[in-house]
């Protein structure tokens, strides 16, 4: 299983090449999907005009920024390497990458509440959008770890 | 506690503000960051960024997080509206649910 390491002030990912071809279908299913605002995109005002400012001034550069890190990301996995060096300033490009594609996974199963982890139907546990949310959830703490050490 | 009153210091008095000054404070400089529970995001992950972006110490970010999760809502700073705003941003590009607003 995929492992995050941190020695001496690095970072490592350790993901074998069956893993990172899954990480690659992740990023390829669900990306082209947070290029369109999803529903559950936050807004930052609950006025319709200072939104609409920030929509068109501050929005565009979040988008840019999280293209960024889901390409960060491919980029690492599509280098062939079982060990993946990353920087600090990496490792949270991809702990924002991992968000992003979390809750679009969520809002793709419609999950809405809290103990969605309890409730889950077999069905629902045998979904694609399901094993998304438990396999970068698992990625992510490791990353938190890693990184709060 | 000693019940001894030691001679109260003179203290000048702070210029009151007119109410047109508090009225821009407030809009100016009184703007919330809130932080609203989303059921994806890991609360670890949610401490970390509160760390990360706003310099808090874990037990704080901790207990953020917490009344987030527990309240459906924090406010994690108050801060004049442009910062207040990059704020917002910056926890919208971590993928956290935030606004700002006045109190």
């Amino acid at each position: 299983m995929a492992q995050v390491l941190r020695r001496r002030g690095r970072i490592q990912v350790r993901v074998d090449s069956r893993e990172r071809e899954a990480l690659i279908g992740i990023l390829d299913s669900l990306g082209p999907r947070l290029a369109a605002p999803l529903a559950s995109a936050p807004r930052a005002y609950d006025d319709d005009d200072l939104q609409a400012e920030y929509d068109r001034w501050v929005r565009p550069d979040i988008d840019r920024g999280r293209e960024t890190d889901l390409g960060m990301v491919r980029d690492a996995l599509s280098a062939g390497e079982d060990t993946l060096p990353l920087t600090e300033a990496q490792a949270l490009a991809w702990l924002r990458a991992f968000n992003h594609l979390r809750v679009a996974a969520g809002e793709i199963l419609g999950i809405e509440g809290d103990g969605w982890e309890d409730t889950a139907t077999e069905t629902t546990k045998q979904t694609p959008e399901y094993g998304v949310l438990i396999a970068l959830g698992y990625l992510q703490e490791e990353l938190v770890v890693a990184l709060g050490s | 506690m000693a019940t001894t009153s030691a001679p109260t210091p003179t203290k000048t008095p702070a210029p009151a503000k007119s109410p047109d000054r508090q009225e821009r404070d407030q809009r100016e400089f009184g703007w919330n960051v809130v932080v609203w529970n989303d059921p994806i995001t890991l609360m670890s992950y949610v401490v970390l960024v509160l760390r990360r972006l706003f310099g808090y110490d874990h037990p704080t970010a901790t207990r953020l997080m917490l009344q987030v999760h527990n309240e459906g809502r924090a406010v994690v700073a108050t801060q004049p509206r442009e910062q207040a705003e990059v704020s917002v941003a910056q926890l919208h590009s971590f993928g956290l649910q935030a606004t700002l607003g006045r109190p």
